[in-house]
């Protein structure tokens, strides 16, 4: 037996039990779109960090600003949690797309652009919140003379209307356009 | 008959005003001061309210009533606004800022409306303001 092999087939055995084992814990939860398989484009995923960091920054003053802005940070981690499970991830196909390139192995995202569809009430109803936790943030603000909250407040407005005017019409469009460049049989 | 009609006057016209309060018109009894607050805490972040004020996030709204809707030259309006045929009086505002998705769906302006009914009539007399 060569020296080491002992060491080397308890390795290679235990990494196959872990395997197992995460087989068995994927198979035990709901399907859902892979996240991990389907990150966001990246600069979604900095403004996403930056804006929670300039929140709770926020979050952290006293009275009515910082009231506002705790409020507002569940609603924002709600709305980005489901940014990243369904509206951004099919975002990182558009450079490939706009290249005249559409591959099967870029299905995945049908789903998710079929979902983003179905749920648009559902997604309109929550920058209504993110507004209201916005107006309430910026007249916080303007009350104690605090223009990070009124600029913070502004600019997440803007972000729901950018939402809303381009990126989920965007991830609509690539929905379409795979379907049309992969075959109806998707 | 007659005297019978001017005895109940008074009390038909008490039944009318409660009636024309309660159809969601705008309240004579409307505070546009207090509308201006209202204005400052749900509207100021995304409109401007001055005269030859700028497009923010939403139009400008200096001269709103009586103005066509999607009518504020280089902002661009949703196609379900622009397309709405609405011309903004005070009785259309209300109904509009209580919900402008139920209103006239396929707007983009993300904005739930308001709630309260007096701030919503405090809000509509302050907007018949700027002119």
């Amino acid at each position: 037996m060569p020296p080491g092999y002992k060491a080397r087939f308890a390795g290679l055995a235990f990494a196959a039990a872990a395997w197992a084992a995460s087989g068995a814990i994927a198979l035990a939860q709901p399907a859902k779109p892979a996240v991990a398989d389907h990150p966001i484009p990246q600069s979604q995923r900095v403004e996403h960090e930056e804006t929670l960091d300039r929140l709770a920054v926020l979050a952290k003053r006293p009275g009515a600003v910082g009231e506002a802005a705790r409020k507002a940070i569940a609603l924002f981690k709600r709305h980005y949690a489901r940014e990243e499970e369904y509206i951004l991830p099919p975002l990182t196909l558009l450079p490939v797309l706009a290249d005249g390139k559409a591959t099967p192995d870029m299905a995945w995202a049908l789903a998710m652009c079929d979902r983003v569809k179905a749920d648009q009430a559902e997604i309109f109803q929550e920058h209504t919140e993110v507004t209201n936790a916005a107006n309430a943030l910026y007249s916080a603000g303007v009350a104690a003379h605090d223009k990070d909250a009124m600029e913070f407040a502004r600019a997440a407005v803007t972000d729901s209307l950018n939402d809303l005017e381009l990126l989920e019409p965007t991830v609509m469009l690539i929905g379409e356009h795979l379907r049309m460049a992969l075959g109806p049989a998707r | 008959m007659a005297r019978l009609l001017i005895r109940a006057a008074p009390a038909l016209a008490a039944a009318l005003a409660a009636g024309a309060a309660l159809a969601g018109t705008p309240a004579a009894a409307a505070d546009p001061a207090h509308g201006r607050v209202v204005f400052s805490q749900m509207c100021s972040v995304c409109h401007s309210n001055t005269r030859g004020g700028p497009a923010m996030i939403g139009p400008p709204l200096f001269g709103v009533v009586g103005r066509k809707a999607g009518a504020v030259g280089g902002y661009a309006y949703s196609p379900a606004l622009k397309g709405s045929g609405v011309t903004w009086t005070e009785p259309e505002l209300h109904t509009y800022l209580q919900g402008p998705a139920k209103m006239i769906p396929g707007v983009r302006m993300p904005f739930g409306g308001v709630k309260n009914p007096t701030q919503l009539d405090d809000l509509v007399a302050y907007l018949n303001t700027l002119k």
